[in-house]
């Protein structure tokens, strides 16, 4: 659905976006994450047909953002970092704009506003000044504005920066719920959100991908997964037994009140029933067995801080 | 076009919901109220010198031509109050991103941006239609004078409009759009005394003749006194083309610079 190759933006000698290639599919939501700075919005908003890249190619449907823009826009919505309001006018009033800016048949609007507005539960303010309104509100007309033509890609940059946490929470709620219907990109610097929300991450760092990974997938770093398992009794024969089974490449002692034991093996649900076996077989009382998952975090912060390697 | 049309409307609802309109529309029509005031004393006085065998020649058309000139020069301070926030407001709040990622051309915005400043001006000078009501009732002025005098000023408005949506397209303030297209007003206004002001000739060029042109007043002049000539009407429309035109490369370069 949207393609870009060896895209690269230069503002001047900075170098905003740097030779980035991405896919994403029908029906995704992608995660777009990165710093202050790290060139996201630069990206969307090449996308968007906001501003034309310095080199590199990006199409949307099909139809390349330099060449067919206007194929381009009408198919995007697209929410930028500040939402793009107009407080002098009613939301109502504001949502008519957008709908003939996006040259909506007069005789669809009232259906799409009203669509929009059910969508974004923004029926209680219909008929209030938008800068009377809330930040939360303001981004949700924000919103509005980008779902009003129904558009297939949907393109919004830092949604839930500003709201509280229910709002975040309904704003979530309203992107997953548009999963399958349409392609979404969405740039955030918050992790768990994009836990929470995407199918799929790129981590961009300084106009770089770092990483480009599908969610589950997060963590398990060169098919080793970690397993912790504590134990009443730690022995040295134990870790003995445990060093030598086939698949395990390294055992960690740790102690503190109870004796843990980190293993670090192979990605296969064999090596854990063994592991567990033996614990068992050596009599040495094991409490608690589980994986450890590599948090998201740490996994983020070890990737724009260029060390690959990760450590609990 | 509907992208353009619905920023005009939206432009002209921005305009009447904030008090910006009724305070300019308010003050321009104060200010043109005491003119005409001094004007029809005037009208009054010389009338009754006229009938003692004394002062001749001032006719009411005479006076309307001084009635016209001073609103074509007061409206060169009404303008910029109309056009700072064109595109200055749009930079301030962000919303540029929204216009040039609807599907639509830029040329439609400026279109739309100049049509809804320009539409209101047109407002504002039908609404001094009222002075050639009280003419009409009065006196007996030249209606032809008067409906060129009106062309004119409507093809003037065309030309402050542009240049005040080129200045609001350059800068994110409004007051900084407010102040220097009142100045750049004031500049072309006074071109005409400075113009006259020059007898050489430098080089090959005429640079007093040329500086008299290229100022709008000598263009509004033979409006006022009736006469349309082809090449003023080529001069405003040009100007406002050329501005508009330049406008539109103005906006457009907002997006890579």
């Amino acid at each position: 659905m949207i393609e870009v190759k060896a895209l690269t933006k230069k503002y001047g000698d900075r170098l905003a976006v740097d030779n980035i290639s991405f896919t994403v599919n029908r029906g995704e939501i992608l995660g777009f994450l990165g710093q202050n700075g790290a060139g996201k919005s630069t990206t969307m908003k090449i996308l968007t047909c906001f501003m034309p890249a310095t080199s590199g190619t990006a199409s949307v449907a099909g139809f390349d953002v330099f060449e067919s823009p206007y194929e381009v826009k009408k198919r995007i919505g697209y929410l930028p970092e500040t939402p793009p309001i107009y407080l002098e006018l009613l939301v109502s009033e504001y949502l008519d704009f957008v709908a003939n800016l996006r040259k909506i048949p007069s005789s669809q609007k009232r259906k799409k506003i009203d669509a929009v507005v059910e969508r974004c539960q923004l029926g209680d303010v219909r008929n209030r000044l938008i800068g009377n309104l809330s930040k939360g509100y303001r981004q949700r007309v924000g919103l509005a504005q980008a779902l009003i033509h129904d558009p297939e890609v949907l393109i919004l940059d830092e949604p839930t920066v500003g709201l509280d946490p229910k709002q975040v929470s309904e704003a979530r709620g309203l992107i997953k719920s548009l999963r399958s219907e349409r392609t979404v990109i969405y740039s955030t610097h918050i992790l768990s959100e994009v836990a929470a929300t995407c199918d799929r991450i790129i981590i961009i760092d300084q106009g770089k991908i770092v990483a480009q990974e599908a969610i589950n997938l997060m963590g398990a770093t060169g098919g080793t997964t970690k397993t912790e398992i504590v134990v009443q009794r730690s022995s040295d024969e134990l870790t003995q037994a445990l060093r030598s089974l086939k698949g395990v490449r390294n055992v960690q002692c740790l102690s503190n009140g109870r004796d843990r034991i980190v293993l670090e093996t192979e990605a296969s649900e064999e090596i854990m029933a063994e592991i567990a076996r033996i614990a068992v077989a050596k009599n040495a009382g094991l409490i608690r067995m589980s994986p450890v998952h590599l948090a998201l975090e740490d996994y983020y912060l070890n990737l724009i801080s260029g060390k690959r390697e990760v450590s609990i | 076009m509907r992208g353009a049309t619905a920023i005009i409307k939206k432009e002209l609802r921005s305009y009447f919901c904030s008090p910006i309109a009724y305070v300019v529309l308010g003050v321009f029509l104060f200010v043109m109220g005491a003119i005409f005031a001094k004007f029809v004393d005037l009208y009054q006085r010389y009338n009754v010198a006229h009938q003692f065998g004394q002062a001749q020649g001032i006719t009411i058309d005479k006076l309307a031509t001084y009635l016209y000139q001073n609103m074509a020069f007061i409206l060169c301070f009404v303008t910029p109050f109309l056009t700072m926030r064109l595109f200055s407001e749009e930079k301030r709040q962000n919303t540029l991103e929204l216009l040039f990622t609807a599907p639509m051309k830029e040329i439609e915005i400026v279109l739309g941006k100049f049509f809804s400043a320009y539409f209101l001006m047109l407002i504002m000078l039908a609404v001094s239609f009222i002075y050639v009501f009280f003419m009409v009732l009065w006196g007996n002025p030249q209606l032809k004078i008067i409906g060129a005098t009106y062309f004119g000023l409507a093809l003037a408005l065309a030309c402050y409009v542009s240049l005040g949506a080129l200045i609001s397209a350059m800068t994110s303030s409004q007051a900084i759009a407010a102040v220097w297209t009142f100045i750049a007003l004031l500049f072309l206004w006074l071109l005409q005394s400075l113009g006259q002001g020059i007898t050489a000739a430098w080089g090959p060029i005429q640079w007093g003749p040329t500086l008299v042109y290229i100022s709008p007043l000598g263009h509004f002049s033979s409006f006022t006194e009736g006469l349309i000539h082809i090449k003023d009407v080529v001069y405003f429309i040009s100007f406002t083309l050329f501005t508009i035109f330049l406008t539109h490369r103005v906006v457009e370069s907002n997006r890579w610079r």
